[in-house]
């Protein structure tokens, strides 16, 4: 990878500044995925009670341990995210000051290196080498992971504001602070939010392979199906996570439009 | 000794530029080097000339969008060359081709900016963003709400000129401000536009690559060649009739005698006169006149001697028995006398008898305009420039 690329966004998008108008799905459009996840939990629910469970699936099914399961999941993804950004966005406005601009390539080489080993690799050598276990060592596995996809996003979503609404703030007497703050920021939100949802989606889906170092999460009910060789363990796992990453993608999608800028929708006045 | 013109004295110096140079980074030569030049107060100067002479990079130092390699900008007295240039953006409008429209905020927080950055209350900015609309003929209260994107082109440029004018600045930048708008838009924001500085009485640099565009606009241009060397800076009436240079000469291009004509006005010239008949005369008293006069035609005149018919001598043969204003031709090439004489010679080219006839702003009869007449206008423009150049440059010589 060695140009700047979004994540998430399709190439129209970028050109025009107007994302897909979400705003012309009607209720009927919001209310479709929450739906038909709401039936894949009644059925998983409604089969699982149905069935007899030996002592072993009985450990794992309960709700006490899949809702810390899930708890720990939702944990792991979003301080990952939280911290991805906090690191991620300003760095990737200091990448595109015009004083950075020797170091950029070096930087997004070095990351994007970082982002080709895979996370569990990380895990692994954080465990063994410095004995670093636990939620908190999964934290820094999973932000590792995800900073690129929201770094270029940022500096893709700041590098394609028009130049002339720039030049005519800066032309009335805006500082460049005042430019960032309320030309390039705001402009660039849908690309950046575009970033921010791939790297929840990814994160939601990295942070199973935490239970490998006593990170948690509902990587654990996946782990314990695996081990005791319980199919319906392994799939209860499966399925809760697979449910848990649309609903995250679903709501990122709800606050991408949200957070919008007005004038950026398509029209409808 | 009389006073002379010249003499009288001169109007402030709102923006002197003073050896004003720059080289970009990485090139071989300058873009603008070492340009010197005078703006007047509430002047409109155009700066013009082929693409890449460094119009724009002229125009963007005044503001240190571009920051000159050397010289001086000397802003109402005071050297801006180095203060600090956000504080001195606020006090200076600037309007670009691309309108640069901020597309996430209102028509309203746009025209704002300003006056926001300015530290105004928001009472006063509100009534201040309404008052620039309305002088840019938007309707506040329809546009204010709307976002650039739901805007016409032209609309959008006006907003772009009253956002300019937001913290009420003395001196405006207009870069190829109607560039690229279709014709019939451009040319109604033009009217507009001299109106408004009518009232306004800015400082205006405009940058245009148009020299009909530079006559019309401008209160004084400077014709600029490669690295903004001034080839001349005049009036556009002098840059007409009297062109420095073959640079010049080239510039202006073919139509300089009857560019020369849409900067004079039917009223500041002598008018001929045709014969006039009243519509209650008989048509005795129309052949009488007729028959004395070396013309083809009179011009008869209502009871407010405002021009009814046109009546040639078949007319009357044929009209035996009517009266005057019943007879002959209603007149097609009327103007007022403050039309231009280009207006003028428009008119005359299709009418019937080879003139256009003159009236005041009431419709009444002053005269008319022939062929002669344009040609002695052209002559006596060329004449008095030619004159006024030679004293001026005698002047210079003389001058300690
Ligand atoms: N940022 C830049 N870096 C290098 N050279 C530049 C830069 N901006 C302008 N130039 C050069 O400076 C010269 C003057 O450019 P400028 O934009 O001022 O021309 P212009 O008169 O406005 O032309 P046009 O009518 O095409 O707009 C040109 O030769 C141009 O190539
Ligand atoms: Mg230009």
């Amino acid at each position: 990878m060695s140009t700047v690329t979004p994540v998430g966004v399709r190439d129209a998008d970028v050109v025009t500044q107007t994302p897909p108008a979400a705003g012309r799905r009607g209720w009927v459009g919001y209310l479709t995925m929450p739906l038909i996840l709401a039936v894949v939990l009644i059925s998983l629910y409604l089969y699982v009670n149905g069935r007899e469970l030996d002592s072993i699936e009985a450990r794992s099914l309960n709700a006490a341990a899949l809702s810390t399961a899930v708890g720990e999941h939702v944990a792991l993804t979003a301080v990952s995210t939280v911290i991805t950004l906090l690191i991620a966005v300003p760095l990737g406005i200091l990448l595109t000051r015009p004083f950075t601009r020797r170091v950029r390539p070096f930087i997004i080489t070095l990351l994007t290196l970082g982002q080709a080993v895979p996370t569990i690799s990380v895990l692994v050598l954080l465990a063994v080498m410095f004995l670093f276990l636990g939620f908190q060592a999964a934290i820094v596995g999973l932000v590792l992971y995800a900073i690129i996809p929201v770094l270029l996003n940022t500096m893709v979503g700041l590098e394609q504001v028009d130049e002339n609404v720039l030049e005519a703030g800066r032309g009335m007497g805006l500082s460049r602070f005042q430019v960032l703050r309320r030309l390039e920021l705001p402009l660039a939100v849908p690309v950046i939010l575009a970033g921010v949802r791939t790297a929840l989606v990814i994160n939601v889906g990295t942070a199973t392979l935490a239970t490998y170092i006593n990170g948690g999460g509902l990587g654990d009910v996946i782990m314990a199906g695996l081990s005791t060789n319980r199919v319906l363990v392994q799939v209860v796992g499966a399925v809760l996570t697979s449910v848990l990453a649309l609903l995250i993608d679903y709501l990122a999608g709800l606050a991408e439009n949200l957070l919008q800028p007005k004038g950026l929708r398509s029209t409808r006045s | 000794m009389t006073q002379t013109p010249q003499t009288a004295p001169e109007p402030e110096v709102m923006i002197r530029l003073e050896n004003l140079t720059k080289r970009f980074p990485g090139t071989q030569r300058n873009a603008v080097d070492g340009l010197t030049l005078d703006i007047h107060a509430g002047e409109i100067v155009v700066l013009v000339g082929p693409s890449g002479c460094g119009k724009t990079t002229t125009m963007k130092m005044i503001n240190r969008i571009i920051e000159p390699t050397s010289g001086r900008i000397i802003l109402g007295g005071e050297d801006v060359t180095t203060t600090n240039a956000d504080q001195l953006r606020r006090r200076i409008g600037y309007v670009i081709q691309q309108t640069g429209l901020f597309p996430h905020l209102t028509i309203g927080e746009n025209v704002a900016t300003v006056p926001k950055l300015l530290g105004w209350d928001a009472a006063r900015t509100r009534s201040r963003v309404d008052e620039l609309l309305s002088m840019v003929n938007m309707d506040p209260d329809e546009y204010r709400g709307r976002y650039p994107k739901q805007l016409s082109g032209g609309q959008q440029q006006r907003v772009g000129v009253a956002r300019a004018l937001g913290g009420d600045p003395q001196v405006m930048l207009m870069d190829e401000p109607f560039g690229a708008i279709d014709p019939i838009t451009r040319e109604r924001l033009q009217n507009e536009f001299l109106r408004l500085q009518s009232e306004v009485r800015k400082t205006i640099v405009f940058v245009t690559h148009d020299i009909d565009e530079a006559i019309k606009m401008g209160d004084r241009i400077a014709i600029l060649q490669e690295g903004s060397s001034i080839a001349q800076y005049d009036t556009p009436e002098k840059i007409l009739t009297a062109p420095a240079n073959d640079f010049v000469r080239d510039f202006i291009g073919g139509g300089a005698s009857l560019k020369r004509l849409s900067l004079s006005r039917v009223r500041d010239i002598e008018l001929a006169s045709w014969p006039t008949v009243s519509a209650a005369d008989s048509l005795e008293q129309a052949h009488r006149v007729l028959r004395e006069s070396d013309h083809s035609a009179v011009l008869v005149l209502d009871t407010e001697g405002r021009p009814a018919r046109w009546v040639g001598a078949e007319d009357l043969r044929r009209g035996a028995g009517q009266s005057l204003d019943r007879i002959g031709t209603v007149p097609q090439a009327v103007v007022e006398s403050r039309a231009t004489l280009s207006d003028a010679l428009n008119e005359l080219i299709a009418a019937r008898y080879a003139v256009t006839v003159v009236v005041d702003q009431d419709g009444r009869h002053l005269g008319v305009v022939d062929i002669e007449q344009i040609n002695e206008a052209i002559r006596s423009m060329r004449h008095s420039a030619v004159a006024e150049a030679r004293t001026e440059f005698a002047d210079g010589r003389t001058a300690p």
